[in-house]
């Protein structure tokens, strides 16, 4: 569900725990990406990521025209062979525009998901490490994002750290961190409790080269699977709050300021919306297919 | 029931003080000055000094937590500085509307998921199956304002069925107010409803392939009684967690609604004083989100516990 920030909530976090690093890892790594493969809508969604991260970078060189360039001769122009997606109120090239959006959306969709998978994860190890108060402290913390309603969240955020790019992946990275803390905090609890961590306690490991070499080596799993699904749903957050005005500022494109410059267009020039409607909603189905096709590869139980 | 009421209502107190905190603390989060953000240089130094004089801007940390936190207490969520209205009045005011927003919504999501989900679930991998699924990962995928200005061309552009902007209170006015949130509350609904289905089949496969499912058939119940009264009942308590879980979603969306289709709720509310720099506004009304969202999430809990007798007794 979208126009919201979904996608908070996390996967199973009692998911698969890999032996540590084993002869067999590579044949296992193999096995995974043959898995991946064989998810049904995968090649698409993997075509559509890597095609939207192609444009990302190539913006100068694929975009037909200067995004920013307006032609007051040319303005609200149906789709044509010059301008393949038409032009929008002051005659920019829409086909452009949403070309050099795809950066916006790709920077706003990774970044906050790094950011929240780093955050989180520390604060994970942190609370998961140190238990008693600190894992209290930390996690009542987490519990007190999470009662947030997320977009509220990223609209407040957002409007004291400033509209602009900067100011919408940072309130992303908050809003969603609580979904990485509480994983990781759940798996590092998990893989303390295993007979391996016992075996490098008894053997004299201090404790950071244990949460080093072998919590966080087999917690990645479900991390990796909650953060691919999440950079779709950040995307879709990121339009939002754009649509709404806070986030890219004009005249820099992004796709949710493009769809809210162009609905007092609707009748007249329909592309202005569509245009970059139709690359959001295919980003958003590519990536989540590429994330469901992540989750079955790491772990065949979560299948649906 | 009474003790996990009890558990659950203290385990909200900590988190209630971090949230009033976070709320207090946003102010303090502005690059610069928050009166300087908030006012234009324009206006006058004595102003913005007694503005800050007002805020309690000028004394320190604690002691303007204190007396937040003590105006809190008794139901002052401070005033709006672009009319001056207690932040109660103005969510007053702008309550109904988004109250009718989402009842509607919600009707409309689960009168729509109710009959995808268990026909898809029934007839899995049928042509009918494959629609359904695909109209749940097209709600998901698509964004609330995308669904909104699809829906404004085809019904209010291009057919010219039903108003694109404005609100009539329904209450007042049945058939203008019915006609005024029908798009709004679609958007909202359809939105919902994707997650709903999805949920729903999911929950109605596991169902159906019980043993007691089996035993049903045996005895010679027809396909309906089956799913009716065996394999819908045990179905739906997952999608009652779904229902909470999407709840801030749900809140999220209603903003977005309201923006598009100007409609005068608290979602609206909150984007217009984002917009105005009302720091005393956004506190006010994010604070009350927040609580809202917090009893509901535990009103969820609660009736998750009366549903499922297995989790009351834990």
């Amino acid at each position: 569900m979208a126009g919201s920030i979904p996608g908070s909530g996390t996967a199973d976090p009692a998911t698969l725990v890999a032996p540590a690093a084993t002869p067999a890892l590579r044949e296992r790594r193999w096995e995974i990406l043959r898995r991946a493969a064989r998810a049904r809508l995968a090649p698409f969604g993997a075509a559509v990521m890597l095609l939207a991260i192609a444009v990302a970078l190539l913006a100068p060189v694929v975009a037909p025209h200067d995004p920013l360039k307006q032609n007051l001769n040319r303005t609200l122009a149906r789709p044509d062979r010059i301008h393949l997606m038409g032009t929008d109120n002051v005659g920019r090239d829409v086909l452009s525009r949403v070309i050099w959006g795809t950066r916006v959306s790709l920077v706003a969709g990774f970044g906050s998901v790094i950011i929240a998978v780093l955050s989180g994860g520390l604060l994970g190890l942190l609370a998961g490490y140190a238990s008693g108060r600190v894992d209290n402290l930390v996690m009542r913390l987490m519990d007190a994002v999470l009662s947030f309603p997320p977009l509220v969240l990223a609209l407040a955020l957002g409007a004291v750290l400033g509209a602009g790019l900067t100011g919408v992946v940072i309130a992303l990275g908050v809003v969603y961190t609580p979904t990485f803390a509480r994983l990781t905090r759940g798996q590092v609890l998990t893989i303390t409790a295993r007979e391996y961590v016992d075996a490098a306690r008894a053997l004299g490991a201090p404790g950071w080269r244990i949460a080093w070499t072998h919590v966080l080596p087999n917690a990645t799993a479900p991390i990796v699977v909650q953060a691919s699904l999440s950079v779709a749903f950040a995307i879709l957050a990121e339009a939002s709050l754009s649509f709404l005005g806070l986030g890219v500022q004009p005249p820099q494109a992004s796709w949710g300021s493009m769809i809210n410059a162009g609905r007092g267009y609707l009748q007249q020039a329909p592309w202005i919306v569509f245009g970059p409607g139709a690359a959001l909603f295919v980003t958003v189905v590519g990536l989540n297919f590429v994330g469901d096709a992540v989750r079955d590869a790491l772990d065949p139980r979560l299948r649906a | 029931m009474g003790s996990l009421i009890l558990r659950r209502l203290i385990a909200t107190i900590p988190v209630l003080l971090l949230v009033t905190a976070g709320v207090f603390a946003l102010i303090h989060l502005t690059p610069g000055d928050p009166i300087d953000a908030m006012m234009a240089e324009s206006v006058d130094d004595a102003v913005k000094r007694e503005m800050r004089r007002e805020l309690g801007l000028d004394r320190p940390l604690y002691l303007q937590y204190a007396t937040w936190m003590g105006r809190l207490l008794q139901g002052d969520l401070g005033r709006s500085i672009r009319n001056s209205e207690p932040v109660i009045q103005n969510v007053g005011r702008r309550i109904r509307p988004s109250l009718q927003l989402a009842g509607l919504a919600m009707a409309i999501s689960l009168l729509v998921a109710t009959p995808i989900g268990i026909l898809s679930a029934a007839r899995r991998n049928s042509a009918l199956d494959r629609v359904g699924t695909s109209f749940a990962l097209f709600g998901i995928c698509m964004p609330n304002f995308l669904i909104a200005l699809l829906l404004i061309f085809v019904f209010g552009v291009t057919l010219r069925w039903l108003p694109i902007s404005g609100y009539v209170d329904p209450l007042e006015e049945p058939w203008d107010g019915l006609r005024s949130l029908a798009l709004p509350a679609i958007t909202l609904g359809l939105a919902l409803a994707a997650v709903i289905t999805r949920t729903l089949r999911s929950s109605m496969l596991e169902a159906l392939s019980e043993d007691y499912i089996r035993t049903a058939r045996a005895k010679g119940l027809s396909d309906g009684a089956v799913i009716r009264r065996h394999a819908l009942k045990n179905a739906l308590i997952p999608v009652v967690t779904v229902l909470g879980l999407q709840l801030g979603t749900l809140i999220g969306g209603a903003v977005i609604t309201e923006y598009v289709f100007a409609l005068p709720g608290v979602g609206r509310l909150v984007v217009d004083a984002v917009f105005a720099r009302d720091y005393p506004l956004v506190q006010g009304v994010v604070l009350l989100i927040a609580v809202g969202f917090i009893v509901s999430n535990l009103m969820v809990d609660l009736l998750y516990g009366w549903i499922d007798p297995r989790i009351r007794h834990r």
